[in-house]
């Protein structure tokens, strides 16, 4: 979905694909998003983001393990931004596995 | 930033930081502790001010503020508050 006036970094190699590129074929796709604390995750619609990585995301869910209990609580967010501070890796697809 | 540049589908954070001032919003901090109210103000660090602040923790209403500043590198996420 790279716009067509946009120069790429490498136009003569289109095997390599930059970080932000990848993440830039995911806007409006379902993304799952792990947070660094490891226990924290989300998924959901992503709307865009900017180059601290701060994510818009759309009919996303929190899922959130607790530590001692094992217990994982959910919560629906309709739209949120979420803080690109504490994330550690975006997955397309949106699946959690 | 050319937030306005954009495609029309996407939607960039600076143009949700536009789109919610004035709305309820669920500010969610790292520490877990949640902050529902009106959203007065924001800039670009995710510093927030807000206005009938209420305070949760654990799900349980611990404090109501009249007005509360929340320095954004505390900030998880902001959602808008169904």
């Amino acid at each position: 979905m790279a716009l067509p006036t946009k120069q790429s970094a490498a136009p003569n190699n289109p095997s390599l694909l930059l970080p932000s590129e990848l993440v830039d074929k995911c806007v409006n796709e379902k993304v799952w998003i792990i947070m660094k604390n490891g226990h924290k995750e989300f998924t959901g619609t992503l709307k865009g983001f900017d180059v601290y990585v701060n994510c818009v995301l759309e009919d996303a869910i929190e899922y959130d393990r607790d530590q001692e209990s094992g217990k994982e609580t959910t919560k629906n967010l309709e739209s949120i931004l979420l803080n690109g501070n504490n994330i550690c890796m975006i997955v397309p697809g949106g699946e959690r596995s | 930033m050319e937030a306005s540049t954009t495609t029309s589908a996407s939607k960039t954070p600076a143009d949700f930081l536009k789109s919610i001032r004035g709305k309820r919003v669920v500010v969610k901090l790292n520490s877990g502790v949640d902050y529902r109210g009106i959203l007065a103000c924001l800039d670009g660090y995710m510093n927030i001010a807000m206005e009938h602040t209420e305070e949760y923790v654990n799900g349980q209403l611990k404090n109501k503020y009249g007005d509360a500043f929340i320095r954004g590198n505390n900030v998880l996420y902001i959602s808008l508050a169904k």
